[in-house]
């Protein structure tokens, strides 16, 4: 009358799964041999059974009560990941209303201002609303961004006339008759968006902090106050204050618009000339493209030809600095100068907190550093694993070696 | 060469007390180097603009208008009277809606040229022919080369204002010139006022819907760059310095050379 003795350990092993390099037991098996005879429920396969298949997100129809009676070990095996469909272009066929950007977009890319005017166009725009982006020339990746339509004016001249293409984009866009017209208040952006209300007589909205369908806010008398108002014709968009469009693509289709030739203007300006900043003497806060030393470059003259070859700002980590290697000005960080780079290029360098608040702002890092661990490695975009001092030799070579090339 | 500068009442940003806007002192500056200049105010007191006469000009000249009255009609009436060969005004002003708009309608009106955001004027070569130094950012510079007369707006990139000389102070005058005849409002838009509130700066590459791990990941710089960043460990030198130039390339801060591989100038989409 004695029952039978359980063998825990042998029980184990028949459920172990073989093969694995961890040890893993299929416990489904057990409750067929043994057990309250109760089938065990199993929420993880449940839940898997569950799933619409075919989507990225993972998404459940929880209409269906699946009992899967299988064994578990199978649905916790790593499925093969669906490649992501391509995501879908939507399409406004028939807008309410127009939108219209005219963002800078120097060099024929959107600036992240630019992008941040058509997430508040696309704000504006709402369902019915169509984003109307016009742009002088080309411009790469509207729809992305969220136009809707593009309307393209040909360039025009290269020579600096900034009324007479104020004139041509107040006569494309008298052509468009959108509803709102948002420029980027930029150096360049704000004077258009200027010359172009004066031009149409209508008043302008300045640097508008809230963009919404319901209000547009600007602070005013030294941020003392701000003002409301219901969106009107023409806004300036302050920038960072409104977020990127993050939908989906949008289709960004050409549009062409009439417009009357403009009378050629009286030309008073005789000649102008882009003097580019010199990245050796421009302030460290200004700089667009920082390439910095640390405790771990040991070789300041290579380092210093290599800033100038790749016309780059110098600058430094505290030690340098205080190690009098190289000019306190040239201190990034807490104590020295926080940047506004668009690029920081750090050469041995740990990435103290203290010096990391000097690069909260830069767009994109690329670290070279010995430690995979430094918190420099872990912020960069670019990250290499390497000694700078034989990094720098090879990147001079190569500048050397293309240069080189094109005479 | 005769020069204007047009002074507006401004208000300290911090304290609220009435100041000289300083874009507006700095255009003080860039007239005392070119030669004579006089002041032009169009406003309700004129003792708003007393301080510029300390800081360089010898001779002001106020149009009154009613308080909440257009300067716009009144400045153009006697900058149409004057007129001066070189006209400056602050970027933008200050206390105010600080919309900058006045010198873009004044050029407009009396169809002079309109260059802004200059921080150097000099006079060039030819007769009647300035020299203008304007503002790009990030200290990059546009030289342009003119014929007058121009209107030119400051950018607080200048050189910094002159002293404050008590003795020029004294010696100065403020010349009233009448008021304008009808009180003209401006173009008026139905705002509506309150007190200013700081709203939380953007972070960037910060999901906007999101979960709030996600979002907290985004603030910490955890995700973004940093996230998709990509690490090469122990490479070769040489393939380290060429990932390094594709990536800088990329990005746009190194120019491209003609002998780079086509992959390398292809931007990121
Ligand atoms: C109140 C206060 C304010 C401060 N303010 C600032 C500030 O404004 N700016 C600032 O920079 N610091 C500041 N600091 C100092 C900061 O805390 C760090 O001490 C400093 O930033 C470290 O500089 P580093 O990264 O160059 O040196 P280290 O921390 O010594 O790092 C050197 C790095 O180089 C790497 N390395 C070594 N050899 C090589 C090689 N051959 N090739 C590649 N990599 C190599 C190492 O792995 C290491 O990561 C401040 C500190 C305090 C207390
Ligand atoms: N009432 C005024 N009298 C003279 N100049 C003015 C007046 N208002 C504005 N300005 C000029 O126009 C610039 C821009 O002002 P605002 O358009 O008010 O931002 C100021 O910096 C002044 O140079």
């Amino acid at each position: 009358m004695t029952r039978l003795r359980r063998d825990p350990r042998a029980e184990r092993t028949a459920i172990q799964v073989a093969g694995a390099a961890r040890p893993r037991y299929d416990r489904t098996a057990r409750r067929s041999s043994s057990g309250s005879g109760r089938p065990r429920r199993d929420p993880r396969a449940e839940r898997a059974g569950q799933r619409v298949v075919g989507e990225a997100r993972p998404r459940f129809d929880l209409s269906q009560v699946i009992r899967v009676e299988g064994p578990v070990i199978a649905d916790t095996q790593p499925r093969a990941t669906t490649a992501p469909a391509p995501p879908k272009i939507l399409i406004v066929e028939d807008p309410a209303f127009l939108v219209a950007v005219v963002p800078d977009a120097p060099g024929g890319r959107l600036s992240a201002h630019d992008r941040q005017v058509l997430g508040a166009a696309r704000a504006l725009a709402g369902r019915e609303g169509a984003v109307a982006l016009l742009t002088l020339g080309a411009c790469e990746g509207p729809g992305p961004a969220g136009a809707d339509r593009w309307i393209r004016l040909d360039d025009g001249t290269e020579a600096y006339d900034p009324a007479g293409r104020a004139a041509r984009i107040a006569a494309a866009l008298n052509g468009l008759k959108p509803r709102h017209i948002l420029f980027p208040e930029s150096l360049d952006g704000g004077d258009l968006a200027r010359r172009v209300a004066v031009r149409m007589g209508e008043p302008l909205f300045t640097n508008a902090e809230v963009v919404a369908a319901n209000g547009l806010v600007r602070p005013a008398k030294g941020r003392r106050v701000e003002q409301r108002i219901a969106p009107g014709l023409l806004t300036t968009v302050a920038p960072d204050a409104v977020a990127d469009y993050a939908g989906p693509p949008r289709e960004a289709r050409p549009v062409a618009v009439e417009t009357e030739a403009a009378s050629p203007a009286k030309l008073r300006i005789l000649a102008a000339a882009r003097v580019p900043a010199d990245p050796a003497t421009v302030p460290l806060a200004l700089a667009e493209f920082v390439a910095s030393a640390g405790n771990g470059i040991t070789d300041l003259d290579t380092f210093r030809t290599l800033v100038a070859a790749l016309r780059a700002t110098p600058g430094a980590s505290r030690v340098l600095c205080d190690a009098g290697l190289m000019p306190r000005h040239t201190q990034v960080g807490a104590s020295g100068t926080v940047l506004a780079a668009t690029c920081y290029f750090a050469l041995g360098i740990s990435g103290a907190p203290q010096h990391l608040q000097g690069v909260a702002g830069c767009e994109h890092v690329v670290a070279v550093n010995t430690d995979l661990h430094a918190a420099m490695i872990e912020r960069a975009g670019l990250a290499i694993v390497q000694d700078a001092q034989i990094v720098m030799p090879a990147l001079l070579r190569l500048l050397a070696q293309e240069t080189g090339e094109t005479p | 060469m005769k020069i204007a500068v047009l002074l507006s009442a401004g208000r300290h940003p911090v304290s609220g007390a009435a100041v000289l806007p300083r874009m507006e002192a700095q255009a003080i500056r860039l007239a005392a180097g070119l030669g004579e200049a006089i002041g032009l105010h169009a406003g309700p007191d004129a003792a708003a603009v007393r301080e510029a006469l300390g800081l360089g000009l010898a001779r002001i000249e106020h149009v009154a208008i009613p308080e909440g009255g257009d300067p716009v009609p009144a400045l153009i009436a006697r900058l149409a009277a004057l007129a001066p060969d070189l006209v400056l005004a602050g970027r933008r002003g200050q206390g105010g809606a600080e919309s900058g708009i006045v010198p873009y309608a004044l050029a407009d009106a009396l169809d002079l040229l309109l260059i802004p955001d200059v921080i150097a004027v000099t006079s060039g070569d030819g007769a009647g022919t300035l020299t203008l130094d304007q503002s790009l950012g990030r200290g990059a510079l546009r030289r342009v080369s003119l014929r007058g007369p121009v209107l030119a707006t400051v950018h607080p990139d200048a050189p910094p204002p002159l002293a404050y000389a008590y003795g020029r102070a004294r010696r100065g005058s403020i010349d009233g010139l009448g008021s304008a005849p009808t009180l003209t409002a401006g173009p008026d838009m139905a705002v509506e006022e309150r007190p200013y509130r700081r709203r939380p700066k953007l972070v960037k590459g910060a999901p906007t819907g999101g979960s709030a791990a996600e979002r907290l990941k985004a603030a910490t710089g955890e995700s973004g760059s940093a996230a998709k960043g990509r690490l090469l460990v122990e490479p070769d030198p040489e393939e380290a310095a060429r990932e390094i130039l594709a990536y800088l390339r990329q990005i746009g801060v190194l120019a491209a050379s003609s002998g780079a591989s086509s992959d390398a100038s292809t931007p990121t989409p």
